[in-house]
């Protein structure tokens, strides 16, 4: 048995070598092919279209019903498809989209004049009962609809085929905001009520400057330029999208030619693409603003305004933005982020001094610092870790708590105030650019996230929320941001930059919310 | 693993009878199904109670900013806010006609997005059982062969080391080499072959090794046996031996195993599918359970034991065929 020992035909035999080496150019040949094909076939993409513009973000879409996805990712995409009445431009002022004007005829009701003429991809009409149909639908129960901010509306009229008015339970100063995005998307209600939800989920229509062609969920999802846009053909013939989960797949992705643009790229992600040939990486100021949220209602040490001042100036914001977010955000002073609206640039951060927090902390019995815990969302843990070695230079040591992001959100929005602890960290996206959405949830102290009680805070917030003057609203803002600067009830951090990537061919601006709406874009 | 139970022996004095055999074959199959279908209808309600702890959906569906009032009307609008027990029967209802519900994330039926997603997972585990089966023969050939020798003890410790190592290890080793050094392949994706290679890859290792390892066993018992010294005392080379002899006598544990195998990589896919981001039911199920999408999880949980039990059975099955007892009373 053992004594047979040809090894080498066994080890070196012609016929397993010779199958080896077969495989292996098979496995080469069709290696290669595919690889070649992708490379050179994708610009000529097959929606019949010349230049194709390629984009990818984080993730997919979870349905293509704009009334039925309330996440960026979604509505990046669906943006393209689905035109709403305002839009935010460059400026960060509201311009008009499908509405050409509107006003408050009075308090509780918003007159829109709508734009003529503009019709959705199969050909219906968009006028005034499209409108009505779609802001009436987003508010049926029946539709599931996770989008929020239409809660003070209460119905809508039609006045004439151009003309609706839009009424609300109290008055809602920033409604048009409101309607730029998630809540302003208009649907074709003939076409609705004839495919029904489910077919229209599938292949989406709307008055947007491209039409859906395919989606294959999780791999790409294909629009075409709509040549009869109201707002001209825009410049690239076909918009595709994909998802890129990390950052290592972007790189592969740009190098290759597979991707012309990657969003939504974090501050880690960024770092990881830098330097690369062939990849540009481009910076934006965002409006996603992270702060630490402090518990005065419990009774500790965060009850003592000296000691919250002490954490802020404890914590050297411009240090972490440089250290963990590769300066990829600015510092912001209060909770309204720059370029929202109620911003005030008078009001300035806190001093970044040791000396002065521990003097506070002194002040405030005590000397030796505290302990307490730090709670984040596990998709923050690097910020979290470096707040924490922040607090401990001044003395305080925080334990830091991460929770995973399903558990964080329903302890954010639970009935105990309480639930993340005594000081948890927490960021918003404030797309409306109105710093009321900001405000609102967590600082008048019958909101659910308000950790703070001031009867001054509630009046000041009770006019920018109600107030029909904008000037009066903007006083109001700033009374507020003064006040809060002097409470200290946050520990205010920094509004993180939009940051994407790009190979040499897309020429394509965001605005602050970072929206990828692709009509602007051009590619050579 | 599927556990063995065969009825007891035949009572060897009665004379063969073919009708009998079918009988019994059909008694088998019966109860195999009976068991399935009860593993099944277990994991379903373990799934449906187990997901419902995780917490509140719509905590996950709605922003930061929603009222109360807002969750408890879109609560009460994905029938959450029934009693659980309403919820439960209605679920066990739909399940034998193949309605799992509707997505509280997609909105769409849970059985069309399964079967969107369903494709990719097959063309991965397919792909993957290639890979196990053209690298895991001829190491498993190979070992046993030089049984013992140096070159033995090296493919063996490869292979158990591929075995030991996590395939989101592997997976993340594979792309950094190939993807990031080398740029031959992509790191993710879904369409082309290429995205293929480097996922099916890291889900054969684990496959590889266990197939090569049974393999390499059950040809060292049969080489040691008689039938085939006498195979050597023709004259016949020893690979013919081997490829002639021993394969054919050393098969059936092997292809018992490849069998379970298939069920684990139809089911062992999540990690792998996470990593390369391949657009299956792993990936789905990870997405699902991050979105607290209840009808979703449970679909996906039952698919993966519904992956199981059937090549449990289909296993457990071809045993009782290929079982002399069963096939012929002699």
């Amino acid at each position: 048995m053992e004594r047979i020992h040809q090894g080498r035909t066994v080890d070196r035999g012609r016929p397993t070598r010779r199958g080896v080496l077969r495989t292996g150019g098979l496995l080469l040949g069709a290696l290669s092919a595919p690889a070649l094909l992708s490379a050179c076939g994708t610009n000529a993409a097959a929606d019949g279209a010349g230049n194709v513009l390629r984009v990818s973000q984080p993730g997919d879409p979870k349905t293509l019903d704009p009334q039925k996805q309330g996440d960026m990712v979604s509505m990046n995409v669906l943006i393209n498809m689905f035109d709403t009445l305002t839009t935010r431009g460059r400026d960060n002022q509201l311009h008009p989209r499908l509405a050409l004007s509107w006003k408050a005829t009075d308090a509780r009701t918003w007159r829109f004049a709508l734009r003529p003429g503009v019709t959705f991809h199969n050909g219906e009409a968009c006028d005034a009962r499209a409108v009505a149909f779609s802001i009436e639908r987003l508010l049926d129960p029946a539709t599931k609809s996770p989008i929020v901010e239409l809660r003070y509306v209460k119905g809508v009229t039609v006045v004439d085929r151009l003309t609706v008015d839009v009424h609300t339970t109290v008055h809602d100063p920033i409604l048009p905001a409101k309607l730029s995005l998630f809540g302003g998307v208009i649907l074709p209600p003939r076409h609705l009520a004839e495919a029904g939800d489910a077919a229209f989920a599938e292949h989406p229509v709307g008055t947007g400057p491209f039409t859906f062609v395919s989606w294959r969920r999780d791999h790409e999802l294909r629009m075409r330029a709509y040549a009869d846009h109201w707002n001209g053909r825009p410049s690239v013939d076909g918009l595709v999208f994909s998802p890129a989960p990390n950052a290592s797949s972007s790189l592969a992705a740009l190098q290759s030619g597979g991707v012309d643009l990657v969003a939504g790229l974090t501050p880690d992600a960024a770092q990881q693409l830098d330097g690369y040939s062939g990849v540009t990486l481009d910076g934006y100021t965002g409006i996603r603003t992270s702060y630490l949220s402090l518990n005065t209602l419990e009774r500790g040490p965060l009850q003592d305004r000296r000691v919250r001042q002490a954490l802020n100036h404890a914590i050297d914001v411009p240090l972490l933005i440089k250290a963990v977010l590769g300066g990829k955000a600015t510092e912001t002073p209060a909770l309204v982020p720059r370029g929202a609206f109620g911003f005030d640039p008078t009001v300035k951060p806190f001093t970044r001094s040791l000396e002065t927090a521990r003097t506070l902390l002194a002040e405030a019995g005590h000397p030796h610092g505290f302990s307490t815990t730090l709670t984040a969302s596990n998709v923050d843990s690097n910020v979290a870790e470096a707040l924490s070695g922040l607090l401990a230079r001044a003395g305080v040591r925080a334990r830091v708590n991460l929770l995973d992001p399903g558990t964080y959100a329903a302890r954010l929005t639970s009935d105990n105030r309480g639930a993340l602890g005594p000081i948890y960290l927490a960021a918003s996206t404030v797309w409306t650019m109105d710093g009321q959405s900001i405000v609102q949830s967590n600082v008048r102290s019958d909101r659910r996230q308000s950790r703070w009680h001031s009867k001054e805070a509630d009046r000041l917030i009770d006019i920018e929320e109600l107030s029909e003057s904008p000037t009066k609203r903007k006083e109001a803002f700033s009374d507020l941001q003064r006040l809060m600067r002097e409470e200290a009830p946050f520990v205010f951090l920094y509004q993180l930059d939009n940051i994407f990537a790009r190979n040499d061919r897309p020429r394509w601006t965001p605005g602050s919310a970072g929206v990828l709406a692709m009509e602007s874009a051009e590619v050579s | 693993m599927s556990a063995l139970t065969l009825d007891k022996p035949p009572a060897p004095a009665e004379a063969p009878s073919r009708h009998r055999d079918t009988a019994r074959l059909l008694r088998i199959v019966l109860r195999r199904l009976g068991i399935a279908l009860f593993v099944l209808l277990c994991t379903a309600t373990v799934s449906f109670f187990l997901v419902r702890l995780s917490g509140d959906p719509v905590k996950i569906l709605l922003p930061p900013d929603a009222t109360a009032h807002q969750e408890s009307v879109l609560r009460a609008s994905l029938g959450l806010d029934r009693p659980l027990l309403t919820q439960y029967l209605d679920y066990l209802w739909g399940l034998p006609r193949l309605d799992l519900g509707d997505s509280l994330v997609y909105g769409q039926p849970v059985s069309k997005i399964l079967a969107d997603r369903l494709p990719a997972t097959i063309e991965l585990a397919a792909a993957a059982l290639a890979v196990t089966l053209v690298i895991a023969i001829p190491a498993g050939i190979f070992a046993a062969m030089r049984r013992g020798r140096r070159s033995d003890h090296t493919v063996m410790t490869g292979v158990l080391l591929g075995q030991s190592t996590p395939p989101f290890w592997v997976g993340i080793l594979l792309i950094l080499v190939f993807a990031v050094w080398l740029q031959a392949l992509p790191a993710s994706g879904y369409g082309t072959f290429a995205n293929l290679v480097l996922p099916a890859v890291t889900l054969a290792v684990y496959s590889v090794a266990v197939v090569a390892r049974l393999l390499r066993s059950s040809l060292i018992d049969v080489l040691s046996s008689d039938h085939i010294r006498s195979a050597r005392a023709k004259g016949f080379g020893p690979l013919k031996v081997v490829l002639r002899h021993g394969l054919r006598n050393a098969s059936l544990p092997v292809v018992t195993v490849i069998g379970l195998e298939v069920g684990n990589l139809l089911g062992g896919a999540i990690l792998t599918e996470r990593v390369f981001s391949w657009p299956g039911v792993g990936q789905l199920t990870v997405e699902a359970i991050s979105n607290r999408d209840f009808p979703l999880v449970q679909a996906t949980v039952l698919f993966f034991a519904a992956t199981f039990v059937v090549v449990n059975l289909l296993v457990d099955l071809s045993y009782s065929f290929l079982d002399p007892r069963v096939r012929t009373s002699r």
